[in-house]
């Protein structure tokens, strides 16, 4: 019983309050208007697929593998895509070890029907062998640091390392054409995976009785909100999914105007997505070329010492 | 493929704009403390509600409001081919957790602390529109059961396909991938609490699939009121209320 | 006889460090305070931080953590998280749940329990804190009068670190809140356990004071006054 008082979290009832009462004349406890996002930063580790994500305290980290199966029977010639998550007890005290809690399968949800749902990454690509072999793509998302929005930032770390990873290039030979041969990256370049478009998922929170809209609310704030809404739209205008799961009811217009911020809102994250991923692949053009002398070097060396 | 024929008429029959039949019962599970069946067209729901009651385990016991649970499962036997379904997938546990969301934006929670009430809802026949009718299905439930509500929450879905917005998408048209909005309405406020859509969808378009969706919600509180109302008067009959 | 006998005093320390050797002391008493343990013949420290010395034999390690260890006298901020016929059970961020006991406030009786609801704010004075017991609070100061102690109304409570807190409540004053102080018009009440509260009569007041506190931790003295001017200069 104390332990559960202890690790919940309680928000004051000055808490509370006071962030109603700011909100009424505009400004929100991080020195943020209503509609301000935090700042957003997204780096890429050494390996292609991978991204970590900090939306102001927030920080997620994802990592994209492929792996060679068997396609669905009901779809011989797709490729599949999976999404994990990993809600560490590190990130939150609330987090409990174990089975994925409640939010955990939402937000995979969440982030899973924006970018499958709306086809984002074209799986049909992903066929090797009709009916036989496909690619299975499969993003882990994991939680470092719970400061609030975890869907907003799990979604664009997804984005960001799904745009990085490459997968070994595979033909098929051979005389009945079933012979598989994966050629290793130092032989062929492995290719990125082709993605229509960018299904950005923005965040906004309903607060107090007057259903303040915000957009990315903090860790606080989402403990003091009523209700949250999350739309996943495209710079297309397009929008992929919505997600608004019960809470407190907003009206049809409310709805509307958060769908329009959203759009303006996709739009700068998504530029900042591609700027990141542009970066890291020239740098990562310049480090390939890198790679070949300090290997001689190391050879070199151990000539020397034979 | 075609879901809509030259003269305006979908697979099954009906109207775009046109939703399938609705029948609900009240009082199906007798050990319930309140529950109800709810059918839109083939699609089928049981749910049943138990509280508010004490508090199972201690620990989730709430101080301000009461604690609301809710458990959603599909039967066996509910889709075209049978097979056992693992409990709580993914899914599942999304639906739950909407579910509950939902109810507790119209239970007037706070004035039972310290006690939980327990949703239980469980497809029968799925037919497309499930989580709509798992909504309606509770909401009758716990008006049944007594429980202070501020609203009658009401939910219903909308699709777009072949350039057309459809009402009360069934399972046909729900599988072949178009867009899929679901709305759940406070009607008497006029206000969204439930709303979940995938698939692409322009801006403009959604806000015509979605308009359509609450006016699917509000025809669905409309009948669900009488059926309220037919329910109350015989309560009065036999007992004179 | 020196005043202090260890070359480590207002030196960085980190665990395992030994201090001083008790072998080469004659027969001298030494308080030990938070962070040092005695090992045999040598005093060691158990956390990373300064080590200060007090005259005449006073030792402890001062560090910066977010957990707040408790001790008495101190006065913090706690949180309701709930009620007990006996007790206020409150939240300080130490390691343990502390208790309020209903009947610590000024002339409290039975007949005149005081409400609170679960979330509230309150100020108050840590009256003992012993290891395997819960801490206990009191909202009088020694003398049996309420002094400063009970329910904070609105403003807003921040998270700090426990050397942030003490930085605040150090003299000379801290310098970002001095000079805030000189310009603005506001209320704080800093609890030693890294928490402060600050109200003013403006929501955005409020809001400038708790980031510019804040954000002045990672900062150097230098960058602090070069901050606090930028901030000043803005506000008008």
């Amino acid at each position: 019983m104390e332990q559960r008082l202890a690790n919940s979290f309680t928000v004051t009832v000055n808490e509370t309050k006071f962030i109603e009462n700011a909100l009424i004349s505009d400004i929100r406890v991080d020195g943020r208007r209503p509609f301000d996002y935090r700042n957003l930063i997204i780096r890429f580790g050494s390996e292609d697929g991978s991204s970590e994500v900090q939306l102001g305290r927030t920080q997620v980290i994802a990592f994209v593998t492929g792996q060679l199966v068997q396609p669905y029977r009901d779809r011989p010639n797709e490729g599949t895509f999976a999404i994990y998550t990993e809600f560490s007890p590190m990130a939150d005290p609330s987090f409990e070890p174990g089975r994925p809690g409640d939010s955990a399968i939402e937000l995979g949800r969440i982030v899973d029907r924006g970018l499958r749902e709306s086809r984002a990454v074209d799986t049909e690509s992903l066929c090797v062998i009709a009916g036989k072999l496909v690619w299975s793509i499969r993003i882990d998302l994991h939680i470092i640091d719970n400061g609030g929005n975890l869907v907003d930032a799990a979604n664009i770390s997804a984005l960001a390392a799904l745009s990085t990873f490459r997968r070994p290039e595979c033909t098929v030979e051979g005389e009945d054409g079933q012979e598989l041969i994966i050629h290793p990256p130092d032989v062929r370049e492995p290719l990125p995976l082709i993605i229509h478009h960018f299904p950005v998922a923005v965040t906004f929170g309903f607060i107090g009785k007057e259903n303040i809209v915000v957009i990315d609310p903090t860790h606080h704030e989402e403990a003091v909100m009523g209700g949250s809404l999350t739309v996943t739209l495209n710079t297309n205008g397009d929008v992929c999914a919505i997600q608004k799961a019960g809470g407190d009811g907003v009206l049809q217009s409310v709805i509307m105007q958060c769908l329009r911020i959203a759009s303006v809102k996709a739009g700068d994250i998504t530029s900042k997505i591609k700027n990141a991923v542009e970066s890291y692949n020239t740098q990562r053009s310049l480090r390939k070329i890198k790679r070949h002398n300090p290997s001689s070097t190391v050879s070199n060396v151990a000539k020397h010492h034979a | 493929m075609e879901f809509v024929s030259p003269e305006g008429l979908r697979l099954d029959g009906r109207r775009p704009m046109e939703m399938r039949q609705l029948r609900a019962e009240l009082g199906a599970v007798s050990r319930a403390d309140g529950s109800a069946i709810f059918e839109m067209g083939n699609t089928k729901v049981i749910a049943a509600v138990y509280g508010p009651r004490e508090v199972q385990h201690r620990g989730q016991q709430l101080n301000d409001k009461a604690l609301i649970r809710c458990e959603y499962t599909m039967a066996n036997f509910s889709t075209g081919d049978r097979m056992r379904r693992p409990k709580g997938d993914r899914r599942s546990t999304e639906i739950s957790l909407v579910i509950r969301q939902t109810m507790e934006a119209c239970i007037m929670t706070h004035l039972m602390p310290h006690s939980q009430i327990d949703i239980f809802v469980q497809v029968l026949q799925a037919d497309g529109g499930t989580r709509s009718a798992c909504i309606n299905a509770a909401t009758l439930a716990l008006a049944d059961a007594g429980i202070p509500m501020c609203d009658l929450v009401t939910s219903c879905s909308a699709g777009y396909l072949n350039t057309t917005p459809l009402l009360d998408l069934n399972y046909v048209e729900d599988s072949a991938g178009g867009p899929d909005v679901t709305v759940g309405i406070l009607p008497k406020l006029d206000k969204v609490t439930l709303l979940q859509m995938d698939a692409k969808l322009p801006m403009d378009i959604f806000e015509n699939v979605m308009q359509l969706a609450t006016e699917g919600c509000k025809a669905v509180a409309n009948y669900i009121r009488e059926v309220l109302m037919e329910n109350t008067k015989q309560l009065e009959n036999r007992r004179g209320v | 006889m020196e005043a202090s006998s260890s070359k480590f005093v207002d030196q960085l320390v980190v665990p395992g460090d030994v201090i001083l050797d008790l072998s080469n002391l004659s027969n001298q008493t030494l308080k030990l305070g938070g962070g040092l343990r005695q090992d045999g013949d040598s005093i060691c420290v158990m956390k990373a931080g300064k080590l200060r010395f007090m005259k005449p034999n006073k030792y402890w390690v001062e560090s910066s953590q977010k957990r707040y260890v408790p001790s008495a006298g101190d006065n913090v901020l706690g949180v309701v998280v709930d009620t007990k016929p006996e007790n206020f059970l409150v939240d300080i961020k130490g390691p343990a749940i502390a208790f309020l006991p209903v009947l610590s406030f000024e002339g409290g009786t039975r007949r005149n329990i005081p409400k609170f609801e679960v979330g509230t704010l309150l100020y108050v004075r840590v009256v003992s804190a012993n290891t395997g017991m819960n801490p206990e609070l009191s909202c009088m100061d020694a003398n049996g009068k309420a002094a400063e102690y009970g329910i904070l109304k609105d403003g807003y409570m921040f998270e700090s670190s426990t050397g942030l807190s003490r930085a605040l409540l150090s003299s000379p004053p801290h310098p970002v809140l001095e000079g805030l102080g000189k310009k603005l018009s506001f209320e704080i009440a800093v609890g030693i356990n890294g928490r402060f509260w600050v109200n003013a009569s403006q929501s955005s007041t409020v809001i400038l004071v708790g980031n510019a506190i804040q954000k002045s931790e990672s900062l150097s003295m230098v960058q602090q006054k070069i901050y606090l001017e930028k901030l000043l200069k803005s506000i008008q």
